[in-house]
């Protein structure tokens, strides 16, 4: 019986066996359907679409999701929430919402939640909020006690009370140009100051300059006070490079940092009447109206006097000594006769005007620009 | 019967073992090794371990707990002797000075910096992120390292890129686990300087149930970055209560006289390195500020939240 129903199979149909044999467990390679030429969004929604209407049932969505998911970086579309949606709406609606409270507590179609939830979690850590779209698409998909949904709750809770609360903002996009985030940053620097003038410089202007390129320099009228009274025989220094970050984007600055005031000492005896002049019946001041020096501006930290901040296009020790002659013509004609030490940390590995002899070398040079 | 035999005994050494020098974290760390690999499990029902089966306790002979215990015992007597002196002279402090800080860490030499133990996920094999708490060449206590976000390819691990530095379990005499006692004010003030990075500040408030062993109430120190120090003042009425880093539903206000840990950690995504200077870190009461906590709490249906 068993050999004439084989027999009958294998007359009917012969490749059967060889079909059979041809199954995808062996083949070397997955199909893949990102394998796309574009890396882009479009490729991307794309091939979701294909997905879809590929068969009718959907079978393998969660698998698909997953894959699709992991390819997320590669098409750079980790950050949009129309992609985030398009994947949702692979999922059937309405097949997974439970219908009695058995199903209800014990997670009805676990795999499916879960990947939803993975989902939603990838939106989390990439900082995408979720809409009220979403909400009701999930809720389509797994009803009202879904674990999806509360994740989904969960997010817009507290995904909004984080979202805009740091002091310092950011734009949603930060900037390709390295000139406008180097402004972002010294801009959020210098933001203990409100006085600060950030200028935006070429070094073109000094003719003695190697590196053509630009400089982002900060200094407020304080800071120029600060600088015209430091002592000349006293050198200042050149520090850095130090790195700020933007989010996930770093700007390298250098600050040039003087000496700290001597402490203010008031002499004056408050209890010497000797020499008080006060005119009868004339509320004001009684003895000495002279204020002591502002002790500490906010730019004097106990490490040094910072003096002024930049940021420049190559960070090169040529745009550094650009820096200090524009520094100089702008505002502060005391550069011309202080001696500037160089200390920076590690030579920048691109273009430098001295061999990396350090300080006095730099000091000399800096002097014989000064007296041109 | 001889001593050595009896339950008696063999309970005062397993309790040297407990509170001797040796369970000091930083030695251990370096000797860890990864015999760690069975914290997958998740426990639901209970907690097996303190630690969650990153377990750090390092094997000392009999003979070396003796040793190192008996040296101690000047220094815990001592110890008892002030806690009693201070139990009978001082009042209880009712009221804190509005608008003054009391420095509860001031990083000025390395005594305080000894306070604390850093941890990142390469010390548990978890990661390649690296950190220490140094001196900075200012003076001042200096937290950084390297945050890397590499997963190692063991199969098992999903995300990876941690570093964190945590103080050290308060105690009383006799290595005793006692807790801080802030209940006096409602503001936390670090004077730090940043790297422009955000990093995550840690309360722990490990109860005696193991259902409360990983309750830490976390919040954001956003830092701007540069030569100039910044001061952050953050209520604590804005902690939020998390368990193994996961935000929980129901919330509450902080239990400010029950605080186990303090800690700061860094672990925003952002692959590379970071340094977070710190001055000091206090607390101060301002009586402006009259919010119990933050967070409002909606009333939901059943069995939707905290489920």
């Amino acid at each position: 019986m068993a050999t004439r129903i084989l027999r009958n199979m294998l007359n009917r149909n012969p490749s059967i066996l060889l079909k059979r044999w041809k199954n995808s467990d062996r083949d070397v390679t997955v199909y893949d359907p990102f394998q796309k030429l574009e890396k882009n969004k479009e490729a991307y929604l794309e091939v979701i679409k294909i997905f879809e209407g590929r068969d009718k049932r959907r079978r393998g969505h969660v698998e698909f999701i997953y894959a699709a998911l992991a390819r997320m970086k590669e098409f750079g579309v980790q950050k949009d929430l129309e992609v985030y949606k398009a994947l949702v709406d692979v999922l059937p609606k309405g097949k997974f919402i439970p219908t009695n409270i058995f199903q209800a507590e014990f997670m009805h179609y676990p795999k499916q939640q879960q990947c939803a939830v993975d989902l939603l979690e990838q939106m989390e850590d990439n900082g995408v909020m979720p809409d009220t779209e979403m909400e009701q698409m999930l809720l389509n998909i797994f009803g009202r006690r879904g674990i999806p949904l509360r994740k989904y709750w969960r997010m817009m809770y507290w995904m909004p009370k984080f979202k805009n609360l740091s002091p310092w903002y950011l734009p949603e996009q930060l900037p390709n140009d390295t000139l406008e985030l180097a402004k972002l940053a010294i801009e959020r620097i210098t933001s203990v100051d409100p006085g600060t003038k950030i200028v935006i410089w070429q070094t073109e202007e000094i003719e003695a300059s190697i590196d053509k390129t630009w400089i982002v320099s900060a200094q407020s009228e304080a800071q120029k006070v600060l600088l015209a009274e430091q002592p000349v025989d006293d050198p200042l220094i050149v520090k850095g490079p130090y790195t700020v970050y933007l989010r996930d984007q770093t700007v390298t600055y250098f600050l040039l940092i003087g000496k700290t005031r001597p402490e203010f000492k008031d002499d004056t005896d408050p209890d010497d009447v000797s020499n008080i002049e006060k005119p009868p019946g004339i509320p004001g001041f009684i003895g000495s109206t002279k204020l002591p020096a502002t002790k500490c501006t906010v730019h004097e930290q106990d490490d040094g006097t910072i003096v002024s901040v930049c940021a420049t296009g190559t960070s090169s020790r040529d745009s550094l000594l650009s820096w200090i002659r524009l520094l100089e013509q702008n505002g502060n004609p005391s550069l011309s006769s202080t001696p500037v030490i160089f200390t920076l940390i590690a030579p920048p590995n691109d273009i430098t005007l001295h061999e990396p002899q350090q300080t006095t070398e730099d000091t000399n040079s800096e002097k014989q620009l000064g007296t041109n | 019967m001889p001593i050595f035999m009896t339950k008696a005994y063999r309970v005062i050494l397993r309790n040297i073992r407990q509170f001797s020098y040796f369970n000091n974290a930083d030695t251990i760390l370096k000797l860890n090794r990864p015999s760690i690999q069975t914290v997958s499990k998740r426990w639901l029902f209970w907690e097996r371990d303190r630690k969650g089966g990153y377990s750090t306790t390092e094997k000392v002979s009999i003979l070396d707990h003796l040793k190192t215990g008996f040296k101690e015992l000047k220094h815990e007597f001592g110890l008892l002797k002030q806690e009693i002196k201070e139990l009978v002279e001082t009042d209880p402090l009712l009221v804190a000075r509005p608008g003054e800080i009391d420095l509860i860490w001031c990083f000025s030499d390395q005594s305080v910096l000894d306070k604390f133990v850093t941890t990142s996920d390469s010390d548990h094999n978890e990661g390649y992120s690296q950190c220490s708490l140094t001196m900075s060449s200012a003076g001042r206590a200096l937290f950084h390292g390297h945050l890397d976000l590499r997963v190692p390819k063991d199969g098992r691990i999903k995300k990876a890129g941690y570093c964190a530095m945590r103080s050290k379990r308060a105690r009383k005499s006799f290595k005793r686990e006692s807790t801080y006692n802030w209940h006096l004010y409602n503001t936390l003030v670090l004077k730090v300087r940043g790297d422009g990075r955000s990093y995550l500040l840690n309360l722990s408030c490990e109860g005696y149930y193991d259902i409360t062993w990983n309750d830490i109430y976390h919040y954001v120190l956003y830092t701007r970055g540069g030569p100039y120090w910044q001061i952050a003042k953050i209520p604590f009425s804005k902690f939020i209560l998390g368990s193994k880093g996961r935000v929980q539903d129901k919330q509450n206000r902080i239990r400010l006289d029950r605080i186990t840990h303090f800690g700061i950690s860094c672990g925003d995504k952002i692959p590379g390195r970071f340094d977070l200077e710190i001055e000091y870190i206090g607390l101060e009461f301002d009586p402006t500020h009259e919010e119990e906590f933050a967070y409002e709490m909606y009333k939901t249906e059943k069995y939707i939240v905290g489920v």
